[in-house]
């Protein structure tokens, strides 16, 4: 029951926001950190957790808004089905990536991913018949849908808001799973040593699939939002590898293989990244840059990842004081 | 026949440049175990020395080569000494993940510094091509050509009869044994990052005269360079060669026989083909 | 019919044959050693019999059935476990972690796993230690691990790697302890080691490795004077 008591206060929390501050601007930079957070956590299911490190998550993430944004275009089906068939689209999609990445390890398999994603992003430039090439998919009318019995007024930023608090809710809530679950244990192992870990009867290669299949599906259901949200997509928006990157980005400055560390980067990166939007218009990513620098320097567990180990070593240290003492 | 000639030509005047970033990077891997994701960006800041210093101060892009390339390894030096040098001793990933983020940085502050506009070398004796035997060989390329040629045979002199070079292969195939046979294995680092700064540097200085500039080049860049670095084998200076200019040439062939948008898209295919089944690179030589 | 069975084993990396139609028979409840000087081969069989590496020719059965061309996880589950020769622990993990991600092979659910960890680190007396972290343990006790997380997965057999090797000759006579344990609790044992002494006690047959091929094979005793045997190790002149 301890346990549930910060998820319960988050919920509420978030629950809470929007009642509170109207300002739609302050909505907008809500809904980009919650989106952030389910990327960022997408990649640190499979980067912190199984130490696999992607720089193409891009293309997981492109496949789900292409796909979302078709599905919509062509059959009008509604975001609250569009987005996770986005995720199911690139979690299919990551089964091959993964059958060809898998097999090298380390450095091989970043690059691996990287050669993965371009060839995703020319594809998605070339052929037209399918992805409208570099002229891209315009949501240009999102009239109010009907979700259990009440219209939803796409016009206001509120049902945005709701989809992507669920989306971040499920996202962290599947970290938090797959953390206690045999499946992180076996993650943890092929981390530690992989050899060891087939020694002992883990099967390395479905574990990384699987979780590869759920951070694929998290990335994709991002990307469906994105679709949904911004309205309009083309292969430079959803398919480059600075969103890759982005995506890196927030997972390391947050913590690693840590639960709350995408969202503690997502609100880190996303405040700063507006901030500087609106004083200087551009360079944001120059910050992404520099803080990422920073952390790698002065705190390689993340900000989230470093603050749980001071807490850690706080209720340490009172635990030792009152036994000392009583 | 004669655009089997034209393509292999155009192939290889650019695989020598494409070589001279391989080089840099893969020199830098073999001694340090280093994949710095930041080599596109230093590629991009000698397109944009040769840019500026042709803009401000009228230098020839080709003779400013002799003062941007010192300039270059003196920054690589100070990148090294000051930012890596202290990430190094955290592990293979966290200085992967920091020379990203040195990529993201130097590239938007070039963005910002400089805007996305593209920018072009016009030079006035540049403007028809030779015409050797019938073939088109725009005279800058040309140039370029027989200056990264200089360039990578000082290189190989240097490497193989100096005794710094012979320090830096030395510390490439064994830094244990390097250590133990009395090399100081600290400045072989600094010396080999500056020369793979300088590399690069200079590829840019040479290519601009070639090529749209734009400060983002170096994303495009970096990924051409891993295809290159793997299919040589990392580690590998002859292989980073040979990759080179395997690159260029079958960029070349594939933008005339195949088709232009999908030119890049070979490079990718094939590095993933290598990846799988020759990682050790297409003449085994290359070190995981 | 023998448990583990090995025929024609051969396997070649690039020019070089490193195992050469090798066969062997070992019947349940034996620890037959595989000895022979370094460079014979010895480790690669241990690969290739659990999987990590793929033989170029031969096959091997266990109770009958090929074990060829499965992953080392999918042997393991068959059940051949290993160590292997410099120790692969989970290094950031705690022993009793260590232990319970090989018990997870036989008992899915967590808390029968840990009492399963929890009972195979008593056989090899790592009891008092669960609670530390792998990369701390002493040589010995890394050994100890090496083992328990072996045993855990619940094999038929269990190939041990040199696990006497930087062994003091106390330690040595504690790690024999544990692997005749091992047997008494109904594990065959293949046996790989350089040091003589903890062969001599512990195995009852023993096969000679050179060049990749078997050069000898019967009791410790006799197979020490063979003179095949005597000059592998020390060349012809002392034969």
């Amino acid at each position: 029951m301890r346990r549930l008591a910060p998820w319960a206060a988050g919920v509420l929390a978030v629950a809470a926001l929007p009642a509170l501050a109207r300002n739609t601007f302050f909505l907008h930079v809500c809904i980009l950190v919650f989106m952030w957070t389910v990327l960022g956590a997408a990649w640190n299911v499979l980067g912190g957790f199984a130490g696999q490190v992607s720089f193409g998550h891009a293309s997981l993430f492109g496949i789900g808004a292409y796909v979302t944004i078709i599905l919509y275009l062509e059959a009008g089906i509604a975001p609250w089905w569009g987005i996770p068939l986005g995720g199911l689209a690139a979690a299919a999609a990551s089964l091959p990536i993964g059958l060809i990445c898998f097999r090298l390890r380390g450095p091989y398999f970043s690059l691996s991913t990287l050669a993965v994603a371009e060839l995703v992003r020319l594809v998605a430039l070339n052929w037209e018949w399918a992805t409208n090439g570099p002229v891209g998919f315009l949501i240009t009318a999102l009239p109010p849908l009907s979700f259990l019995g009440h219209a939803v007024n796409w016009e206001a930023k509120a049902p945005f808001y709701a989809v992507a608090a669920a989306l971040m809710l499920l996202a962290l809530a599947s970290t938090a799973w797959l953390r206690r679950s045999r499946l992180g244990a076996y993650l943890a192992a092929i981390r530690e040593n992989e050899d060891a870990a087939e020694a002992v009867g883990i099967d390395t290669v479905r574990a990384k699939v699987l979780t590869l299949a759920l951070s694929a599906f998290l990335a994709g259901a991002g990307g469906g939002f994105y679709a949904f949200y911004f309205r309009y997509i083309d292969p430079d928006a959803v398919l480059n590898i600075g969103l890759s990157m982005e995506m890196v980005f927030i997972a390391m400055v947050g913590g690693l293989g840590t639960v709350g560390g995408p969202l503690v980067g997502a609100v880190f990166l996303t405040t700063i990244g507006e901030a500087v939007r609106e004083r200087f218009q551009v360079g944001h990513l120059i910050f992404y840059g520099l803080f990422m620098m920073l952390v790698i320097r002065f705190l390689p567990e993340g900000i989230w990842g470093r603050a749980r180990r001071l807490l850690a070593n706080a209720r340490a240290r009172v635990l030792l004081h009152g036994a000392a003492r009583g | 026949m004669e655009a089997f000639v034209q393509s292999l030509v155009s192939g290889v005047l650019t695989g020598v440049l494409y070589a001279m970033i391989g080089i840099g990077l893969t020199v830098v891997f073999g001694v340090m175990r280093i994949i710095n994701l930041a080599h596109g960006e230093m590629v991009m800041l000698g397109m944009f020395a040769a840019f500026w210093g042709r803009s401000l101060w009228h230098l020839d892009p080709f003779l400013s080569v002799l003062l941007w390339t010192p300039a270059m390894f003196v920054v690589g030096m100070l990148v090294y000494r000051f930012l890596l040098r202290k990430i190094i001793p955290g592990g293979e990933l966290n200085t992967l993940l920091y020379t990203a983020g040195l990529s993201l940085l130097v590239a938007n502050l070039a963005l910002f510094a400089w805007t996305g506009d593209y920018r072009t070398i016009n030079l006035p004796y540049a403007l028809t091509p030779m015409r050797p035997f019938g073939i088109a060989v725009p005279i800058p390329a040309a140039i370029a050509f027989g200056v990264a040629l200089a360039i990578t045979a000082a290189l190989w002199l240097f490497l193989s009869r100096t005794d710094m070079g012979r320090a830096i292969r030395a510390t490439s195939q064994n830094a244990e044994a390097a250590v133990l046979m009395g090399i100081d294995v600290e400045r072989v680092a600094v010396v080999t990052f500056g020369l793979g700064t300088a590399l690069a540097g200079a590829a840019g200085v040479l290519l601009a005269p070639s090529l749209y500039l734009y400060p983002t080049v170096g994303e495009l860049l970096i990924v051409k360079c891993f295809v290159i670095v793997v299919l040589g084998g990392l580690g590998s200076v002859p292989g980073a060669i040979a990759g080179g200019i395997l690159l260029g040439v079958v960029e070349s062939f594939g933008a005339v026989y195949v088709s232009t948008t999908y030119k890049d898209g070979i490079g990718y295919v094939i590095f993933l083909l290598v990846l799988l089944f020759r990682p050790s690179g297409l003449f085994g030589v290359g070190r995981s | 019919m023998a448990l583990l069975e090995a025929r024609g084993l051969t396997r070649f990396f690039g020019g070089l044959r490193a195992v050469g139609n090798l066969s062997f028979e070992v019947a349940e409840g034996e620890i037959p050693g595989l000895i022979g000087p370094n460079g014979a081969g010895k480790t690669t069989v241990f690969n290739l019999v659990t999987g990590f590496v793929r033989p170029s020719g031969g096959d091997v059965w266990l109770e009958g059935r090929s074990v060829v061309g499965l992953r080392p996880h999918a042997v393991a589950r068959r059940g051949i476990a290993r160590t292997f020769q410099i120790v692969k622990p989970f290094p950031n993990l705690s022993v009793k972690e260590n232990v319970t991600l090989a018990a997870f092979l036989r008992h899915p659910a967590r808390r029968d796993a840990e009492a399963e960890a929890a009972r195979v680190l008593e056989r090899v007396d790592l009891g008092h230690r669960v609670g530390v972290l792998a990369s701390q343990l002493t040589l010995l006790d890394q050994k100890r691990l090496e083992m328990a997380k072996a045993l855990a997965t619940g094999p038929r057999v269990i190939l041990l790697d040199e696990p006497m090797g930087g062994l003091t000759p106390s330690e040595v006579d504690a790690a024999s302890g544990i692997v005749r344990r091992i047997r008494e609790s109904g594990v065959t044992v293949v046996l790989v080691e350089h040091v003589m002494k903890a062969i001599m006690r512990i195995s009852d047959r023993v096969i000679v490795m050179h060049h990749g091929e078997k050069i000898a094979e019967g009791a410790p005793a006799a197979v020490v004077r063979d003179p095949a045997v005597i000059a592998a190790y020390f060349g012809k002149r002392v034969a």
